[in-house]
């Protein structure tokens, strides 16, 4: 619409050739903008004994809308765009569903104004860090994607319960008809399900995880091994 | 000879001449098999992806499952990703058992328990290794005219199938299989492949070995 208004007001002899060449160059200044990839896909449900606890969960906004921007260092190399947010609280929500009796979702951060007598304690998880690999980059015929997240437990009224790391790791191999965003889509929900599979095995074996659990009247190997 | 032999013949030896060769070794060291085949029970043929630099091809582990359901239908094989996706997040590439008596680890827990029974699983194939492209020659040129060249590569294909007996938590067999083929593309005018099927050769070689361990009809 506004290619046709801006040829029509000032190529009126010329309007087709004036469209055409707008559209070609449109498409080609399309082409030289970061390769987006919005992270797209299925997460399974774990299958383990659930806590008897009841966890509220807090994720601001860095995290639902988790999205890393890279410059090209290079030339030959384009700018990336990876958004993760959608994708991570997806996985987060299945995986937290399955862990614990009952997971409560919270309106606002926990702090000294909360109260919430029914919650045991508050998960906030926040990714760290984002960095990926595609073959131009590293001459190894595989996509990569690194995560490290940085987990709070805290009760209620934000008093931490606990603070640890962890990190996660996705690759996929160069195929045949797949672009370099569907592998790094591929990579990332690699590193997001391991990231699930990390959490979940590991949870109860974080010393001050442990300690909380004991305060709890449970034993720290209750529900995972 | 008549003229539509001929064209039979020329046509055979033409389709013959397309197919690139491929040489492949099997080797099989089987402990314990089960002397009627598995029965009703299940297995479940899954990819080792822990390695940093490869990763066993999900479509390779699918091939040698294929191979064995489409020649003996009463073998129930499990498909690898619904597998994984039951038993989240146990098989996963940084959690998945590395050796057999870490089954036991896991039946400890009620809800894998109660799922590999519902599974009827009894056997648990690891597939560990790849497919790589190791060395190519010739040159290519392509343009609006066509194009024009040659070129050719050659591809390994190296893989290990390791058979668990998870009712005794033991490793019960092993197959090695190596397939090695040199694929072609001439071109003049239109690129004409002709293309190595190292990795069906590799499937095929391990899938037969593993039948044979799996089916009472082999």
């Amino acid at each position: 619409m506004a290619v046709h208004w801006f040829c029509s007001m000032t190529f009126a002899n010329h309007q087709r050739w004036c469209m055409l060449f707008a559209v070609v160059l449109l498409g080609l200044l399309i082409g030289c903008g970061p390769t987006k990839v919005v992270v797209k896909g299925n997460f399974p449900a774990p299958l383990i004994e659930p806590l008897p606890l009841t966890l509220g969960v807090w994720f601001d906004t860095d995290f639902t809308q988790h999205e890393i921007f890279d410059e090209p260092t290079s030339r030959k190399e384009s700018s990336w765009i990876v958004n993760t947010g959608a994708a991570q609280v997806q996985m987060w929500d299945t995986l937290l569903a399955g862990m614990f009796e009952k997971v409560v979702h919270l309106d606002a951060k926990p702090g000294p104004g909360q109260s919430s007598p029914e919650i045991d304690a508050v998960l906030i998880p926040h990714v760290e860090e984002l960095q990926y690999a595609i073959p131009a980059q590293t001459n190894v015929k595989v996509y990569e994607i690194w995560m490290r997240y940085r987990f709070e437990l805290v009760t209620a009224k934000g008093t931490p319960i606990a603070k640890w790391s962890m990190s996660s790791y996705g690759k996929t191999p160069t195929a045949l008809l797949q672009s370099d965003q569907e592998a790094v889509n591929l990579a990332a929900v690699m590193a997001v399900r391991d990231a699930g599979a990390n959490f979940a095995t590991h949870f109860t074996k974080v010393p001050a995880v442990q300690e909380w659990l004991r305060d709890k009247g449970l034993q720290p190997g209750t529900g995972t091994p | 000879m008549s003229a539509a032999s001929m064209r039979t013949l020329l046509l055979t030896a033409g389709l013959a001449l397309l197919s690139a060769c491929v040489t492949s070794n099997v080797d099989q060291m089987v402990y314990n098999e089960p002397t009627q085949g598995i029965g009703d029970a299940s297995v479940v043929i899954l990819g080792r992806r822990h390695g940093s630099d490869y990763e066993t091809e999900p479509d390779f582990v699918k091939c040698v499952g294929d191979h064995i359901a489409a020649r003996d239908n009463s073998v129930t094989v499990i498909d690898e990703l619904e597998f994984l996706n039951a038993l989240y997040p146990w098989f996963e590439p940084r959690s998945a058992p590395m050796h057999p008596k870490d089954i036991e680890r896991l039946l400890a827990q009620q809800p894998v328990r109660e799922k590999m029974a519902a599974l009827k699983l009894e056997y648990m194939i690891w597939l560990d290794g790849s497919t790589v492209r190791s060395g190519g020659a010739g040159a290519l040129a392509c343009s609006l005219g066509g194009c024009f060249g040659f070129g050719t590569w050659s591809q390994d294909a190296n893989y290990e199938a390791t058979i668990w007996d998870l009712t005794d938590q033991a490793e019960v067999g092993h197959v090695n299989t190596s397939a090695t083929g040199q694929s072609y593309m001439p071109a003049v005018i239109v690129p004409i492949p002709i293309i190595a099927p190292v990795q069906g050769t590799a499937c095929d070689g391990i899938g037969e070995q593993l039948l044979a361990f799996l089916s009472s009809k082999y």
